[in-house]
């Protein structure tokens, strides 16, 4: 796994990261852009009617015998010097630089040639200010300086004019790239749902056209990645079929000669090891048989499509044939009690299990001994049940019996320790569970129960008419 | 009896020509599934012996092509115990029997018996050891002497003739002897197999034996 992807990280975090510097980088050029159109503004007008004062008093200035004098009433000037907010002083300034009137503490203005302004800041009495200064006709220097209060007030306004919309701008954008990531991964949401939904054999494309185009590409990624897995699916099983053909032909075969082989004239010490040959194909054989069967029980994948309504009556029925030609082979008496009662399964591996558990007590069990099927409903709900009155199994072995290649220590029979391995699994695969009851000392009862049928079906006509009942009707 | 054996594996093929042929039978042996088609146009045989995973075309179409012809030939199928199991259980294919690989000789020569027994069954009296039953004159003789077989016993042991070797629910035998206006029990189908069962196994060689809770199997020793 690249470096880069081996920290988890967050959309959210990572979008996060990207817009908060972004849009920090907005609100301050944004404020510093506002600040200094603010200060020109409020400089500018501000500026212009400091000048006013400043040019009324150049006006009313005359130097005579008697000296420089304001020729100006107290209350002109002081209407001219009033302003609500910011103090207001003007200095006369003699064309040598001395102070002729007005206010003392403010600096000597800079060179002002005659009928030019100059506007420039400076300090009054530690405060800064703006001062107008002007040039009389007389050559007098006049200054006129006021505080900032105004003109602050006024840049604060335009800037808070001006910065508060950015300001919202950008906690706007960030609260919608929060939610937006959210809404935004929604649909991932919907996949999750869909595919936990799901059981491992289920491998349908998911629909992408319900999720948006910027999704699509990874639902068929996705898709194509099922499609590969349905793909080696279908190979695997293909294999196990032709698997089984190629394996159990040539045993056939080879059980078949050494049988024709068993029956010519031949010497006991010959005889005594191709019994032992013919013994080991027929094992072998069986093994076979029963690696495939749990080979495809565990590879029964996408039979979701291959689940129908099965009669447990019928899967017991249709075993009738076989077992009861191997149980009186074996002089055991098979007896059967069944009721019908459906459920939701694949039916060749109900055979299997049914064959299984059957191949299992028929083995175990001693000659003259009983085995019962039994099938139907209790307490509602479906169950398959084999019952011997053979040497029954072990309390301390009844966990480990349904392990593959288990078997019971000191037991004889040619069992590979497959069977009931086989019988688990089909079980697991139909959600049912497994029960072994020893009643007494002597006897197995290996219980098999099924989930019930949701839309009960039960013992439809069809159902209950057996294969047996077809070929009875087809040869009648 | 004429054979045809349709099995594709040589070894297998060859095993199953020499037991039918120590059997007495008159064997052809074909490895593929058209020449089994074009063989079985062109002669009649008793019994197909008819794998189902050949190299052209299967085992089932065969089959299918053989019943279509309505040609009553039994097969006996030969199959590998998987999804096939299925069709040949589930399906009626019109198979008459099958057989899982790998199965023992006896096993074959037994059902290969039974289904050509089924082939003699419509040929006049049938004679097994001291039993003959006589399908013409629908009575059966044991030791030479006549026993009298009602309807209801005449239509049991026909039924159990026409399917040897196979176990038959109480529910088909039921549904097998029911006349039209009338429900058969399941106790009353076990009065009439004792019955017949009271009558038949004194002359020995047939014996009904009941599978407990599910029906009967006629059987018959060799002679």
């Amino acid at each position: 796994m690249p470096s880069h992807l081996s920290r988890r990280r967050s959309i959210r975090r990572r979008l996060l990261l990207y817009l908060i510097p972004a849009l920090l980088l907005l609100v301050v050029s944004a404020a510093a852009l506002t600040y200094f159109v603010a200060l020109h503004v409020a400089t500018y007008a501000y500026d212009r009617s400091l000048l006013d004062p400043a040019l009324d008093i150049a006006a009313n200035v005359t130097t005579d015998a008697n000296g420089t004098r304001l020729t100006m009433q107290e209350q002109a000037q002081q209407a001219l010097l009033f302003d609500h907010e910011d103090t207001v002083i003007f200095q006369v300034r003699s064309p040598a630089g001395a102070i002729v009137i007005g206010d003392e503490d403010l600096d000597g203005p800079p060179d002002v040639r005659p009928g030019e302004r100059v506007f420039f800041d400076g300090r009054y009495r530690g405060e800064p200010v703006r001062i107008a200064a002007v040039r009389s006709d007389t050559g007098l220097y006049v200054q006129v300086a006021e505080t900032l209060h105004k003109r602050n007030r006024l840049i604060w306004q335009i800037l808070a004019a001006g910065l508060l919309p950015t300001l919202l701008i950008a906690f706007a954008t960030l609260a919608l790239a929060w939610t937006g990531v959210a809404r935004g991964l929604a649909p991932l949401e919907w996949i999750r749902t869909q595919l936990l939904g799901r059981t491992a054999d289920d491998l349908r494309p998911l629909d992408e056209h319900v999720t948006p185009v910027e999704i699509a590409p990874a639902i068929q990624a996705l898709n194509r990645l099922f499609a590969q897995l349905r793909e080696s699916n279908e190979m695997q099983k293909r294999f196990l079929a032709n698997a089984a053909h190629q394996m159990r032909t040539p045993l056939a075969g080879l059980q078949l000669h050494l049988e024709v082989l068993l029956l010519r004239n031949l010497t006991p010490e010959v005889r005594a090891e191709i019994s032992d040959i013919h013994l080991a194909t027929v094992r072998a054989g069986h093994l076979a048989n029963q690696l495939l069967a749990l080979a495809k029980a565990e590879a029964s994948s996408d039979d979701s499509g291959r689940l129908a309504i099965v009669d447990l009556y019928a899967v017991a029925d249709r075993a009738v044939q076989e077992w009861v030609r191997r149980a009186i082979a074996r002089d055991i008496d098979l007896g059967f009690v069944l009721e019908h009662a459906s459920i939701a399964g694949d039916p060749i591996l109900l055979s299997e299990l049914l064959d299984n558990l059957l191949d299992n007590a028929l083995r175990y069990t001693p000659s003259g001994g009983s085995v019962t099927v039994r099938c139907g409903c209790a307490l509602g709900e479906p169950y398959m049940s084999i019952e011997d009155n053979g040497p029954g199994i072990p309390e301390a072995a009844h966990g480990k019996v349904f392990e593959r290649f288990y078997r019971l220590p000191g037991t004889s029979g040619s069992g590979a320790g497959l069977g009931l391995a086989i019988v688990k699994e089909v079980v697991q695969r139909h959600r049912g569970t497994l029960r072994i009851e020893s009643p007494g000392d002597c006897g197995t009862r290996i219980v098999v129960r099924f989930p019930p049928v949701v839309a009960d079906t039960s013992t439809s006509p069809a159902a209950t008419t057996s294969v047996l009942g077809a070929h009875a009707g087809a040869s009648a | 009896m004429r054979i045809l054996v349709v099995e594709d594996d040589a070894l297998l093929a060859r095993g199953l020509t020499g037991v039918l042929i120590r059997a007495g039978h008159a064997v052809d042996c074909v490895e593929t599934g058209l020449q089994a088609d074009k063989a079985l146009r062109m002669a009649s045989y008793d019994l197909v012996v008819l794998d189902i995973g050949l190299p052209d075309i299967d085992g089932f179409e065969v089959l299918r092509r053989l019943r279509f012809r309505r040609a009553a030939t039994n097969v006996l199928v030969l199959t590998a115990r998987d999804a096939v199991q299925d069709r040949v259980h589930g399906l009626d294919l019109g198979a008459d029997d099958y057989l899982t690989k790998p199965f023992s000789v006896t096993e074959f020569e037994a059902r290969v018996r039974a289904l050509l027994r089924r082939t003699t069954l419509p040929m006049g009296a049938v004679s097994i050891g001291r039993l003959t039953i006589d399908l013409e004159a629908k009575r059966i003789r044991i030791n030479g002497t006549s026993t009298d077989l009602t309807v209801r016993e005449w239509a049991l042991l026909e039924l159990f003739m026409a399917r040897p070797g196979r176990v038959l629910s109480k529910e088909q035998i039921a549904q097998h002897l029911a006349e039209y206006d009338t429900q058969l029990t399941l106790n009353a189908i076990e009065v009439y197999v004792s019955r017949l069962r009271a009558k038949i196994e004194t002359a020995g060689g047939v014996r009904i034996r009941t599978v407990r809770g599910f029906g009967y199997l006629w059987e018959v020793a060799d002679a």
